[in-house]
């Protein structure tokens, strides 16, 4: 089912949370909403959830203007950072809940609702824990009731507000695979909250990149990891460094370096740069570049991570790899592909 | 929990707070029914029988059993209002519900006699149709649920509050409808509480003196509360009459209390699974 909302604007008292958002999302997509914390991201899932309204702006699903519509009306699945579990409720009855409110001219019998409970733990892989309350679970376990929770209604949209927020790296891995084969097997069309920008580009379809209330970009991971659209996506995604640089005849110059600029044309002037990890080479002193000292050298599997100090005192992460550099010694960073934007 | 504290001041803290417990409560309550007893079985039998005492048990009884149900209703009412939502006012109503703690229970009393006695405000209307509200049972109840209010909401505010909004939101966006959410996933998580504070509310207003006097009249065997009671014995220097009477009082304390511990005895587990 189509997700689309336009021109949504949302205030809290004097705080800007949504500034004139406009989004689609595809039948079938799973797409993250990226951004740091106060970006809106929140916000704008609980909007489409009917958890909060808008002050402005429309919200429709599959072409159906739903805003005015409350959550309960609008079959949509909300698992919460949280997980919202019900404590006071056993496994089985927490995701039976969505069945048993249902008008009793709708409401499964008792049977079905227990068969489809079976099956929706089978489906999140936690046959026979029906009978624990919510307290006797681990997190990861927590997490996956939530999730059979919300999809026990069969909603069209499922919305995950931080869904792997409060599990340990290990865990979160796993349930990200597990994750994305339940969207697909169960062709939902759903969307997540995170802020990190690993399990975006990770898991997502789409990214969409959110800041002060307003989508920066809305892309594919590759799109949005190699062409950032604005300052900001460059900045937030990938562990750049910045430098201020000018912009001339569509390149960049940059410490003495002249480069192309493979971020979108912007007009003459003075710009930022942004420079990833992998993106500078390795120079001995004297060369044109950025003059740095080795700080640190750590050696992984394929690579050498090379912390080195900057003329004005910043830290810049290199990864490359294996050269011959020790710690204290002077060497130039020579940028190798840079993204530069108006400043 | 293991504790690294030495011995002899876990032993302290022990006997200390043991022996507060014994001198200000176990101690008093023992005087109570030595008291009532002291002149045999037949005269606490005779005092607990007699026409007035069995009238002033019987009006506590009523009073509780409207005063409690009622601040039950505006005491979920007015936490549900303050932790669901945010409204203009809000703080207002925060420390308006604290009000009748901070004020005496005699200048409640008082307030209710200069609105509806008959010099008050609202008197000659009320005489006017015919309707008596003070040194009646009415004002008797009215004085009784101001003085009783807090002990509901204070126990269930700051409970709902730190429950937050999600299991509500949760229930709404599963389908549910507003009476649903309440019934079945708000009610469950703050039972407890609520029984808490039940509880203390009905002990306060069973017990309740100083503002039910103001508003009583004090007529024997019509609007004498147990506690009213008791004073007029004590004050006849009825003795074993008083502290036979007030060992009633003081027993539904204890079934009270009895009956809360039962309740969490018997659903120990769904408190453990409540986390509450």
């Amino acid at each position: 089912m189509t997700v689309a909302v336009a021109d949504l604007t949302k205030r809290f008292r004097d705080h800007l949370a949504l500034d004139s958002v406009t989004l689609d999302v595809r039948p079938g997509e799973f797409l993250a909403l990226l951004g740091p914390s106060g970006s809106g991201k929140t916000t704008l899932l609980r909007i489409i959830g009917g958890l909060d309204f808008p002050d402005a702006g429309t919200v429709s699903f599959a072409g159906e203007d739903v805003a005015g519509r409350p959550a309960r009306d609008r079959r949509v699945g909300f698992v919460f950072q949280n997980y919202a579990l019900f404590r006071h409720m056993r496994v089985a009855d927490n995701i039976a809940f969505g069945l048993t409110v249902k008008p009793r001219s709708q409401r499964p019998g008792a049977m079905a609702i227990a068969a489809r409970v079976d099956e929706l733990l089978a489906l999140v892989q936690l046959p026979g824990l029906g009978r624990r309350y919510p307290a006797q679970l681990s997190g990861g376990q927590r997490q996956r009731v939530a999730l059979a929770r919300a999809l026990a209604v069969d909603p069209a949209v499922l919305l995950l507000d931080e869904p792997f927020g409060a599990l340990d790296a290990k865990v979160r891995n796993d349930l990200r695979r597990w994750l994305r084969g339940v969207h697909a097997q169960m062709g939902l069309t759903s969307i997540f909250v995170t802020h990190d920008q690993d399990e975006a580009l990770d898991l997502a379809d789409r990214v969409a990149v959110m800041n002060n209330g307003r989508i920066e970009q809305v892309d594919t991971p590759d799109a949005v990891y190699n062409r950032p659209a604005t300052a900001f996506v460059a900045d937030f995604i990938g562990n750049a460094t910045r430098f201020d640089c000018r912009l001339s005849d569509g390149a960049v110059e940059l410490a003495g370096v002249r480069l192309p600029n493979t971020a979108p044309p912007a007009p003459d002037g003075p710009g930022v740069a942004f420079v990833r990890p992998h993106e500078f080479a390795i120079a001995s002193a004297g060369t044109p570049g950025l003059a740095a000292t080795v700080r640190r050298v750590t050696h992984t599997a394929a690579m050498a991570n090379v912390e080195a100090v900057l003329a004005d005192g910043r830290v810049v992460d290199i990864a490359t790899a294996t050269v011959a550099v020790d710690a204290g010694a002077a060497i130039t960073l020579v940028p190798t592909v840079v993204r530069a934007y108006p400043a | 929990m293991s504790t690294r504290e030495p011995r002899w001041l876990r032993w302290t803290l022990i006997v200390v707070a043991l022996a507060f417990l014994i001198v200000n409560l176990a101690l008093p309550l023992a005087a109570v029914f030595a008291g009532a007893f002291a002149k045999g079985l037949a005269a606490y039998r005779t005092a607990i029988v007699e026409h007035d005492a069995v009238a002033a048990m019987k009006l506590t009884l009523t009073v509780a059993a409207i005063a409690v149900p009622l601040n039950i209703v505006f005491g979920v009412a007015a936490s549900w209002a303050v932790a669901k939502f945010d409204f203009p006012g809000k703080s207002i109503l925060i420390s308006l519900i604290d009000l009748p703690l901070s004020v005496s229970p005699v200048v409640s009393g008082l307030i209710y006699v200069l609105l509806f006695g008959l010099q008050g405000w609202g008197g000659e209307w009320l005489r006017d149709h015919d309707i008596k509200l003070i040194f009646a049972v009415p004002g008797i109840v009215l004085a009784t649920m101001f003085v009783t209010f807090p002990f509901v909401a204070r126990e269930l505010i700051p409970l709902m509050l730190e429950q937050g909004r999600t299991d509500e939101e949760a229930a709404r966006s599963l389908g549910a409808s507003g009476w649903q959410t309440f019934a079945r996933v708000t009610l469950p998580n703050i039972r407890w509480g609520l029984l808490y504070g039940v509880l203390l509310c009905n002990a306060r207003a069973m017990g309740e003196f100083g503002a039910v006097s103001v508003v009583s009249g004090h007529i024997r065997g019509l609007t004498n509360t147990l506690p009213l009671h008791i004073e007029i014995l004590y004050n006849e220097y009825n003795y074993v009459a008083a502290f036979a009477v007030a060992s009633l009082l003081a027993g539904l304390a204890l079934v009270t209390l009895v009956a809360k511990s039962a309740l969490e005895w018997r659903f120990g587990d769904q408190i453990a699974g409540g986390g509450h």
